[in-house]
């Protein structure tokens, strides 16, 4: 091996560690996920949930146009008449079944567009992992409840 | 009649050929042009109050806009549908009914097949100028147990209206206020109860009239509809089935010209929660000790094999009975007939209303013929003799035909029934005769008839009836018989049609013979007719659901019959006549050792056979629930119902139509009745050559020979009619000896009757309709009620030799006096009075609740 080449090598070496160094002084560009989470953009599209308004009634009204317009068939409803004297949502239907399968859903927000109460949303929760099949399905109690409500209403 | 001449219009410059009278809107579908409608309907009468139809046409003043549902072409008009005034007369138009039209689409079951969204969509403005409140009406507002009325959504578009007054005859909504304030409701407060009412659900064309029963369960992007019949009674109106994961959520009504035109009843579109019924059977139930225990198919299969071929080897194969059923099939029908003539081998083979009734083979001529008046002419009958045949609770659409036929075609009613039934309200002989004096009374009118001229048969003596006999026997104005034969005799065609409350009992025969003569001597014995009730009643005979026919109508020693079979089936057939229905089961637990039941129930029809079932050895039972009759029985089959198989029906008029799978509930293990007959059959050691429904379709087409041809495809989805001259059915004059008087003498004589709100167990599975069921009650004409001081709702004791029953009395001016009317398919069972005499008389009594008995001495205390 000749001279120069040891010498390019050198100077090849010294200009990676440089890169190495000069990065020594920034701040780190990954997190540590779980402890820390990136920031999510307001747009992003989580986990559903299904919203209530300021008196505690559900927004959905169990029309089933979110079923509708799913691309993949991921939302089931079925809907029932309001007790006039206990009613669960304004006006005379609610939703009595509202499922949300999460294997098939892809996440397009087809369902926020087509609901006219605004009452399904995607969320910002995205751990999602389960063990069970079953557990991906999810009821409307769980839709109506999320752990930390966190919903953004999108302009649109 | 000659036809009118056609007529050639121009429409958007195009011309057209249509025949005269044909409204403009109506000749522009002919070119594809859609005019915008909403009051106009193709089977209501044109009233032009919504103005959505406006079109210009040439006149002499210029192109004007009319409405076009409401003039007629005339030659050489000229019309325009496509100018900018039309357009924005259409704009306006809609702009104008949405204002104050709720934005409750997403709530509202008609979104997504709503007229008005679509021509909104279509025709509409697109944007609302509208920045005011809109006006509040009711919502939700029930105008019968089964319709919910949302006045906001209405455009008074008056179709509902129309058709009650059109076709129901029945005017029970109208508009009230007027402008902006106009509403439909309800006419005196009073709940619309046509029996056919639910048809204004179907063309209400915006959401303001919904069903309750089907309210929110269904949304029309998401249903599967599976064209169907209906499973109630004998007319088999063609439905649509709309199913949605593997349950049952709508029936609305199909057209078919030849049968229902396109309405159907309030019972076949609402009572339908029983198909997917949380109680459905969905394992097979085996008795082990006391107790029904769900075992395996091979088990319970397994069992009955077992059984049955102990109890032939034992008691011979006629202590083996086979109870079919009029709701079922004609495949489930022919193979339970075929398993116990091939393999039990016995003629023990019977359906409710089968062999116990003196029934004629062929059914109506057509419906249509009832049918044609209102629609053109040439009409096929211009009278007709309903003798113990009440359409409106029993056949509810032949009621709707019935009345538009006298209405629009002048069609003429003679009604003979101990009930004063709605239809007589259009005048005509009314000839309310006692229960037991109907030979009599027959006798009467053919008397009548011979004096009246008669036809070409009127060679024969009259029958030695008395005006007095009528009187005092019947109970019936010697003058409304003489009238009543002398327009039957009168006319060119009458149709005579009797059904099983005349042909039932011992007194059959003779009423199937008296009427037999009068069709004979008034030239109309083409057109005798025997109307069965339920859906499959005709297909149960055509099957040979009989203990004296084989399938085919053929005799037991039909040899030619014989030799077809045989070629089918292989083996021999027995040769003695069965027993009937009611004769199985008077001699269960005697000379009937096993019965096997399959979908009927007939615990609940006589206490003493829910008694005899239980002395039974074996009673197999397969049913859909778990009935009186199935809890008692020793083997419970889930079957599936007609929703739930394909199947082929056989209606009044011997139209074959398919009855496809709708649907199937994934988790049951409730298998079709082919299939239970066939896994049996091959336990017993023969093996049938069955893949499905459709196999044994084909067979039947080969066994019967007037069902040639009427293969599952070839059916279609309107059905075809089998040839009645196959089954040759001319009668011959035979005498009828009149009973002297009605055997017992009771204050009351005892009438019942099929109605059409049963309370029965397709029924009272619709929570909605419960209210409205009969059950349990008794009928007493007014003044009879007076007179035993009994008061509505008071509880009676209804009693006679055979039996005492408890009923709740109710009022009703329809009822004779003298007589009592209690339902058939009641619980107390009706069934424990009667001797099958036809001619069952009553004591009634008035029962005191305790709390009447306070009342009174509270009242006397005062």
């Amino acid at each position: 091996m000749a001279l120069t080449d040891i010498l390019k090598d050198a100077v090849e070496l010294g200009k990676a560690m440089g890169v190495t160094l000069r990065h020594l002084r920034e701040r780190p560009v990954t997190v540590e996920y779980p402890r820390d989470s990136v920031p999510l953009y307001p747009r992003f599209r989580g986990r559903h949930e299904l919203r209530r308004y300021e008196n505690g009634m559900e927004r959905c009204i169990g029309c089933m146009l979110c079923e509708a317009a799913c691309p993949t068939g991921a939302i089931y409803v079925e809907a029932d008449e309001n007790d006039p004297h206990n009613p669960l949502s304004p006006g005379e239907r609610h939703a009595k079944v509202y499922e949300v399968n999460l294997l098939r859903c892809i996440f397009c927000g087809d369902c926020e567009e087509a609901c006219p109460t605004e009452a399904i949303v995607l969320g910002h929760e995205f751990a999602l992992a389960d063990y069970e099949r079953r557990d991906f399905i999810l009821t409307k109690e769980e839709l109506l409840n999320p752990t930390e409500p966190n919903v953004i209403i999108r302009p649109e | 009649m000659t036809m009118p001449e056609p007529v050639t219009l121009t429409i958007d410059g195009r011309e057209v050929t249509v025949p005269a009278g044909t409204l403009v809107v109506d000749a522009a579908a002919a070119l594809n042009i859609e005019i915008p409608v909403f009051c106009s309907h193709p089977k209501l009468d044109p009233v032009a109050c919504c103005r959505m139809c406006l079109v210009e046409i040439e006149g002499p003043r210029g192109p004007m806009l009319q409405t076009a549902c409401s003039v007629p072409v005339a030659n050489g008009m000229v019309v325009r549908t496509d100018t900018d005034q039309v357009k924005a007369t259409q704009e306006a138009n809609l702009a104008f009914l949405l204002l104050n039209h709720p934005l409750d689409c997403p709530i509202c079951d008609k979104g997504g097949e709503c007229p008005l969204q679509d021509q909104t969509m279509r025709f509409g403005p697109g944007i609302s100028q509208l920045v005011e409140p809109k006006r509040r009406k009711k919502k939700h507002y029930l105008i019968s147990d089964t319709i919910v009325l949302d006045q906001e959504r209405c455009v008074i578009c008056w179709r509902c209206i129309r058709y009650l007054q059109e076709w129901e005859d029945k005017p029970q909504l109208a508009l009230f206020e007027r402008g902006g304030e106009t509403i439909i409701d309800v006419q005196d407060g009073k709940p619309v109860d046509a029996k056919t009412g639910g048809n204004i659900i179907d063309i209400c064309p915006v959401g303001a009239l919904t069903n309750r029963v089907a309210r929110f369960a269904f949304r029309p992007w998401e249903i599967e509809r599976t064209p169907s019949i209906c499973n109630h009674c004998s007319i088999g109106c063609n439905l649509r089935l709309d199913t949605r994961t593997h349950t049952l959520r709508r029936v609305v009504g199909r057209e078919n010209m030849q049968v229902n035109d396109q309405w159907i009843c309030d019972k076949g579109r609402f009572a339908n929660a029983w198909v997917s019924s949380e109680d459905r059977l969905t394992m097979p139930l085996l008795r082990k000790g006391e107790q029904l225990v769900p075992v395996s198919w091979q088990e319970a299969l397994q069992y009955v094999a077992d059984r049955l071929r102990s109890i032939k080897r034992q008691h011979g194969p006629d202590a083996v009975g086979g109870i079919g059923s009029a709701k079922l099939s004609n495949e489930s029908n022919y193979l339970l007939q075929r398993f116990m003539r091939q393999i039990v081998g016995t003629n023990n083979i019977d359906h409710r209303d089968g062999g116990d009734v003196a029934a004629l083979p062929t059914g109506l001529p057509a419906l249509a013929d009832i049918m044609k008046p209102q629609y053109g002419p040439n009409p096929q009958v211009d009278t007709v003799l309903l003798f113990g045949i009440d359409p409106s609770e029993e056949l509810p659409i032949l009621d709707l035909h019935l009345k538009r036929a006298v209405r629009r075609g002048g069609v003429k009613l003679v009604i003979a029934h101990p009930r004063k039934v709605e239809l007589t309200r259009y005048g005509g002989p009314y000839l309310g005769y006692r229960p037991g004096s109907e030979a009599t009374l027959l006798n009467g009118l053919v008397k009548a008839a011979l004096a009246a001229g008669g036809k070409d048969n009127a060679k024969q003596p009259a029958p030695k009836v008395t005006d007095e006999d009528l009187a005092q026997i019947c109970g019936v104005d010697p003058a409304d018989v003489k009238a009543a034969a002398e327009l039957i005799a009168g006319s060119e065609r009458t149709l005579i049609l009797y059904g099983p409350m005349a042909a039932r009992g011992a007194h059959g025969p003779a009423i199937r013979d008296g009427l037999g003569n009068l069709a004979l001597v008034t030239g109309n014995a083409q057109r005798l007719a025997y109307a069965g009730l339920d859906a499959n009643s005709q297909g149960c005979r055509d099957m040979g659901i009989l203990p004296d026919r084989l399938p085919g109508h053929a005799a037991l020693d039909d040899q030619e019959a014989k030799q077809r079979l045989h070629r089918l089936w292989g083996g021999d057939l027995p040769d003695a006549p069965g027993k009937t229905y009611s004769q199985m089961l008077d001699a269960s637990g005697d000379d009937i050792k096993a019965l096997f039941i399959m979908g009927a129930n007939p615990a609940t029809e006589r206490s003493a056979w829910a008694e005899n079932l239980g002395k039974l050895d074996l009673l197999v039972v397969q049913e859909l629930f778990l009935t009186e009759t199935a809890a008692q029985a020793d083997v419970v089959l889930p079957a599936l119902s007609w929703a739930e198989a394909d199947g082929t029906f056989t209606n009044l008029e011997r139209r074959v139509q398919r009855a496809p799978r709708a649907l199937r509930d994934p988790d049951t293990k409730a298998a079709p009745d082919w299939m239970i007959l066939d896994h049996l059959a091959n336990r017993l050691g023969v093996n049938w050559p069955y893949a499905d429904e459709r196999g044994i379709t084909n067979e039947i087409a080969q066994a019967i020979p007037f069902y040639a041809g009427l293969t599952w495809s070839a059916l279609g989805d309107q059905g075809i009619q089998w040839d009645a001259s196959a089954v040759p059915q001319q009668p011959d004059y035979r005498p009828v000896a009149q009973p002297a008087r009605p055997g017992e003498r009771r204050a009351f004589a005892l009438v019942t009757g099929t109605a059409l709100y049963d309370g029965g167990g397709m029924f009272y599975r619709t929570e909605q309709m419960r209210n409205m069921a009969y059950n349990g009650i008794a009928l007493l004409n007014p003044d009879d009620a007076a007179a035993l001081a009994v008061s509505d709702g008071a509880t009676l004791t209804v009693r006679n030799d055979r039996g005492e029953l408890a009923l709740t009395a109710r009022l009703n001016d329809t009822v004779q006096p003298g007589t009592v009317w209690i339902p058939e398919s009641g619980n107390p069972p009706v069934g424990d009075l009667l001797d099958g005499s036809g001619a069952e008389a009553v004591d009634i009594a008035r029962q005191e609740t305790a709390q009447e008995t306070v009342q009174e001495a509270v009242s006397q205390g005062e």
